[in-house]
C-alpha cells in the first residue's frame, strides 16, 4: 500500500518513539529528507521523548563508569562527516541510516559489528586491569595496543559462533595486520589439568596460536592476540592438556572460518 | 492547557553546556567524557531499564550506548537538537533494538499476553521525585487516556504502534494520530522547543 503524503506525516509522531517498523520507517525516512516541516516537529518530539526519558532516570551500578571510561579509552572514535563524505551517506536504502534520523542525530554504523567489538573492547580492557594489578604495566600496555590495532584495523572482520563448551567465541580478524585478537563468554570451567588452546587452521596444517587464559569471574576470557594469520584460516579452539600441545589432539569445540 | 508550565524551565531545556562537552568528547576529551557520562548515565540506563525491565540486560546496553556516544560524538550537531536528545534517542533506540531483535520478541510478547501491559500510573509513580519527572508526570496526566497509553505504551514499552494498537484494541490509523497529538500537547506543556 502506497501511502499518501499526509499520512505519511501523520507517522512523525510513531517514528520519533522509535515505533515504526522497518518498511514502514524506511520509507518515512525517506519522506523525512524531503519534509522541512516533518524535520521541525521531529526535532520537538525527540526533545519530549527525551523528557520522558529523563524522567525515568536510575542510578546504574557504581562498576559500570569505570568500564565505560576504561572502554572508551581504548576504543578509536569515528571522524566527523564532511560534505562528501555526508552525501554518500546520505544514500538511501543504506542499512544502518535509520540510527542517524537522517543526519538529524548523527549517523551510526553497522550496528553488530560496534556492539562486537565493544564487548571485546570491554574484554580488553578487563585483561589491562587484571595485569596492572599484577604489575606488569609496560608490557601489558604494548600488548593492549596491539590488540586495539587489530580491533581498529580497517579491514578489521568480526565473526561470532556458539561452542560445543557452551558459551561463544568472539573472533576479530585482520588479514592486513596478519592477526587475529580472540575472546569468549560462557565457556565450561576445565579442570586444572586441561587448558582450552588456539588455533590457526589452514589447509592441511594446525599452528597453534596460544593458550586461552581462565575465564574470569564473570565468564568472559581475557582477549588473545594471536599473529601469523594467512589467507583463508580458519580459527579453532582445543581442550589440551595443561601447557598445550603441538597440534590438535581432540575434536575443537569451534571453529570460525576467517571472513574477508 | 497546563498549569505546571509557568515557573519552570523547560525539561529540555537547551543545555550549551552539555552540547560543548559532547564537542571536547569528538576530540577525544576524556574528562569531558567522564563529565558527560555524570550528566546522562542515570537517565540512559533508567530509560533502559524501564524498556527493558531486566537490570544484566540493561546494564549491557547502557554500556553500549555510552561508548556509541563516545565514538560517534563528532556526529553530533547541536543546531539539530540538544545533547540529551541525542543521547536519549540513541538510548532508546537501542533499547527497541534490543526487545525487538532475537528471541526476547518472541518471549516477551508471550509475558505481555499473560501480564497486563504496563499500567501509565505505574510508570508516571515509579520515576524519580525529581522535578523534571513530577512536570512530566503532570504533563502526562493533561493527555486523554488513549494518547497518554500509547504514548507510553509506545515510549516506555518498547512497542511498535501496530503492536500498541493491537494492545488497545484501536485502529491503527487511531493510534497513530493520537500519538502525534499526544506529543503535540506533552512538547508544549513541557515547553520544549
Amino acid at each position: 500500500m502506497r501511502l499518501r503524503r499526509r499520512d505519511l506525516h501523520a507517522l512523525v509522531g510513531a517514528y520519533a518513539l522509535d515505533a515504526l517498523d522497518g518498511p514502514e520507517r524506511d520509507r518515512f525516512e525517506r519522506h523525512l529528507r524531503r519534509c522541512r516541516a516533518c524535520e521541525d516537529e521531529l526535532r520537538g518530539f525527540a526533545a519530549t521523548a527525551a523528557a520522558l526519558g529523563m524522567a525515568a532516570a536510575a542510578a546504574p551500578p557504581a562498576a559500570l563508569k569505570e568500564q565505560v571510561l576504561a572502554t572508551a579509552a581504548v576504543t578509536r572514535q569515528l571522524p566527523p562527516v564532511t560534505a562528501t563524505s555526508r552525501w554518500r551517506r546520505a544514500a538511501p536504502g543504506r542499512r544502518g541510516a535509520r540510527a542517524g534520523t537522517n543526519g538529524t542525530f548523527g549517523m551510526i554504523p553497522k550496528m553488530a559489528t560496534v556492539v562486537a567489538v565493544v564487548a571485546l573492547a570491554a574484554a580488553v580492557t578487563l585483561g589491562v586491569i587484571t595485569a596492572t594489578t599484577r604489575g606488569s604495566l609496560d608490557a601489558e600496555r604494548a600488548h593492549s595496543q596491539q590488540i586495539a590495532a587489530v580491533l581498529a584495523a580497517p579491514d578489521a572482520r568480526i565473526v561470532t559462533g556458539p561452542t560445543s563448551a557452551g558459551g561463544t567465541a568472539t573472533v576479530v580478524a585482520s588479514l592486513r595486520r596478519g592477526a587475529i585478537v580472540f575472546t569468549s563468554s560462557g565457556l565450561r570451567v576445565l579442570p586444572s589439568s586441561e587448558v582450552y588452546q588456539l588455533w590457526l587452521l589452514g589447509p592441511g596444517s594446525a599452528r597453534s596460536a596460544g593458550l586461552v587464559p581462565a575465564p574470569a569471574s564473570g565468564g568472559t576470557t581475557a582477549p588473545v592476540l594471536a599473529t601469523g594469520l594467512a589467507n583463508g584460516d580458519k580459527v579453532g579452539v582445543t581442550v589440551e592438556p595443561a601447557g598445550g600441545t603441538n597440534q590438535p589432539t581432540t575434536t575443537p569445540i569451534v571453529v570460525l572460518a576467517v571472513p574477508v | 492547557m497546563c498549569a505546571a508550565r509557568s515557573g519552570h524551565e523547560p525539561a529540555e531545556r537547551a543545555d550549551p553546556e552539555l552540547d560543548k562537552l559532547l564537542t571536547l568528547v569528538a576530540r577525544g576529551d576524556e574528562v569531558a567524557f567522564e563529565a558527560v557520562y555524570d550528566r546522562l548515565a542515570a537517565s540512559a540506563y533508567g530509560l533502559i531499564r524501564k524498556v527493558l525491565r531486566d537490570h544484566a540486560q540493561a546494564e549491557e546496553v547502557t554500556q553500549e550506548v555510552l561508548l556509541e556516544v563516545w565514538r560517534t560524538a563528532s556526529r553530533f550537531d547541536p543546531a539539530r537538537g540538544g545533547a540529551a536528545a541525542w543521547v536519549l534517542t540513541i538510548a532508546h533506540r537501542r533499547a527497541v533494538d534490543r526487545v525487538r531483535s532475537e528471541e526476547a520478541a518472541a518471549a516477551r510478547e508471550q509475558r505481555s499476553a499473560q501480564a497486563p501491559a504496563p499500567a501509565v500510573d505505574e510508570v508516571a509513580e515509579s520515576v524519580a521525585a525529581s522535578m523534571d519527572a513530577e512536570r512530566v508526570r503532570r504533563c502526562l496526566g493533561t493527555l486523554t487516556e488513549l494518547q497518554r497509553e500509547s504514548i507510553t505504551l509506545a515510549y516506555y514499552g518498547g512497542y511498535s504502534y501496530s503492536q500498541v494498537a493491537a494492545l488497545l484494541e484501536t485502529a491503527l490509523g487511531t493510534i497513530k494520530t493520537r500519538i502525534r497529538d499526544g506529543l503535540i500537547r506533552l512538547r508544549d506543556c513541557l515547553g520544549v522547543s
